[in-house]
């Protein structure tokens, strides 16, 4: 008995360091944060005496908050499904193309990831602006009268979101793709399936869990995007996260932000929710 | 070459992935004042600039502080629940898999404000960088994670049990036996942690104190009010940062990093 109590103490102090870290600092602040949502709003301090739900009836009273929201969910869901129609060839090329630069390859899909979002972004509005690269180029050569409006609106904020989680979407797919024997394919084209009957009924069900990670992965965190949007959408379309950030830094309305922030996060988790029963069901009834 | 059509495809997602950043570099060389199409000549002025602009000389040291100082504790803090998950876990296996991932399946920009405000209620506020150092610890903790557990799943554990039979102790089998075999998950795991942190936004924004303000975040003040070329040499400078670090981890310790 003696050397089994040792063995699990000892154990534990490996996740100790970890255990403390996630309850101090992640557990702690949400706790906090939820309580903080229903806070009275103070004057002249962050938060006053008392405890209310008022910040709640209020988001839900103004009809403006309700719009911004499924503005937000829209451009979410408008990334996540580009992010999927582009990267899906890719990771299928990333896991079963003969190529001979495969390194290289997986490498630029990377390589945004190395680069900071702030960068990123810039780097779009450098190119999407009315007197950036693109407008200027299409004006030049006299295609173009005005210059197209690709910045400060929702057009420009998802074309940029999809370039900064696109390697999140490919990279969950690849690895799915890479976990299907490619003989499963052949043996039901020998049994006289077509290309696209094969790929839809063999490999599409068996590769969907990385789909469906990578879409949940891609839509949460363009919900929560705040640079992007930020640099791109301007003042003139705001997303939550935007809104959000901006009522904290600056206003110190810290009750109306938290439950603002905890409305754009439990609507965006009732969507993964959503989706996954969606998908699990879907997935449910394309096996045999 | 079978498919074409899906190579031509491939190749414009990869001019796409990489054509922002390029064009970040190439504006960094513009000589004008603005950023024009085409540029009015190149030079290094921007550069200069940016090297005698003491804001963003001070981004970049706190930036390089901070990463090193939470790549130490999360690659300390991550390692060792890797171990615990692989070997001792049992039937808590998932559940801790998932508490060390939730970090990076919360919305940063929930977590972020809920750090501002736990800092704030336990009196440290952001005078200290504790805040900010904890977020950055919290958001590169699950990089780690994957990494380290990764290599360790195809640890054997006959090996252990070989060399514990031949009289090895517990600190000298992990030295010899345990370190050896998850360097290259650990020096991955670090490698992303740094320039995860090296390149976070949101928390640093949220947690930030007076005068600790990380380079992406003084870039990103920079961005709100200026279009001079500079922006594009800080951003190239920080870009080579972020290769010289992959490159020389690569070259050097023998880096492979785990997908996630």
């Amino acid at each position: 008995m003696m050397p089994a109590r040792r063995k699990g103490l000892g154990s534990m102090v490996l996740i100790a360091p970890a255990a403390v870290l996630l309850g101090v600092f992640l557990v702690l602040p949400y706790l906090n944060i939820v309580v903080m949502s229903f806070r009275m709003p103070g004057q002249g301090t962050p938060y006053g005496q008392g405890f209310t739900i008022g910040n709640y009836t209020k988001f839900f009273a103004d009809s403006f908050y309700l719009l911004q929201v499924a503005n937000t969910l829209w451009i979410g869901l408008l990334t996540t499904a580009i992010c999927l129609a582009v990267g899906f060839p890719v990771a299928w090329q990333l896991a079963r193309g003969a190529m001979r630069f495969r390194a290289l390859a997986y490498g630029l899909v990377l390589s945004p990831l190395l680069v900071g979002i702030v960068i990123r972004s810039y780097g779009w509005t450098i190119l999407l602006g009315n007197a950036g690269l693109i407008n200027r180029s299409l004006t030049g050569m006299g295609l173009l009268d005005r210059p197209l409006p690709l910045m400060y609106n929702a057009l420009g904020i998802v074309i940029a979101l999809v370039h900064v989680f696109l390697p999140f979407m490919i990279l969950p797919i690849m690895a799915a793709i890479q976990g299907v024997d490619p003989s499963l394919e052949s043996a039901a084209r020998s049994l006289g399936a077509s290309r696209f009957t094969a790929f839809r009924r063999i490999v599409l069900p068996l590769c969907l869990p990385g789909i469906q990670a990578g879409c949940i992965l891609v839509f949460v965190l363009s919900l929560s995007a705040y640079v992007t949007p930020s640099l791109i959408g301007g003042l003139r379309v705001k997303t939550m996260a935007v809104t959000v950030v901006d009522a904290l830094i600056d206003t110190f309305q810290w009750p109306w932000g938290s439950a603002l922030a905890l409305m754009l996060s439990v609507t965006g988790a009732l969507c993964v929710v959503i989706f996954a029963r969606l998908t699990r069901m879907k997935w449910k009834a394309m096996e045999p | 070459m079978k498919r074409p059509v899906l190579t031509l495809y491939c190749l414009l997602v990869y001019a796409f992935l990489l054509a922002p950043i390029l064009v970040v570099v190439g504006a960094s060389f513009n000589a004008g004042n603005f950023l024009t199409f085409p540029p009015q000549g190149l030079s290094l002025r921007w550069y200069v600039t940016f090297f005698h602009n003491d804001v963003f000389m001070r981004a970049i040291r706190t930036s390089l502080w901070v990463a090193a100082v939470a790549t130490v504790i999360s690659g300390t803090i991550g390692t060792m629940a890797a171990l615990y998950y692989v070997q001792h876990a049992g039937r808590w296996k998932e559940a801790v898999r998932i508490a060390m991932l939730a970090p990076l399946l919360l919305p940063e920009v929930l977590t972020a404000i809920a750090l501002l405000f736990f800092v704030y209620a336990i009196g440290i506020g952001t005078t200290t960088m504790i805040g900010m150092i904890a977020g950055h610890v919290l958001i590169t903790l699950p990089f780690v994670f994957i990494n380290v557990s990764a290599s360790l799943e195809s640890f054997d554990p006959s090996w252990d049990m070989a060399a514990r039979s031949l009289g090895a102790g517990r600190l000298a089998r992990f030295r010899r036996i345990m370190l050896p075999l998850i360097k290259p998950g650990v020096i991955g795991g670090a490698l992303f942690a740094f320039i995860i942190s090296f390149d976070t936004f949101t928390i640093s924004f949220m947690l930030k104190g007076i005068g600790t303000s990380t380079l992406p975040i003084q870039l990103f003040d920079y961005l709100r009010t200026n279009f001079t070329p500079e922006a594009a040499a800080v951003s190239t400078v920080s870009i080579l940062l972020t290769l010289v670090g992959v490159i020389v981890s690569e070259k050097v310790l023998g880096l492979r990093i785990h997908r996630f």
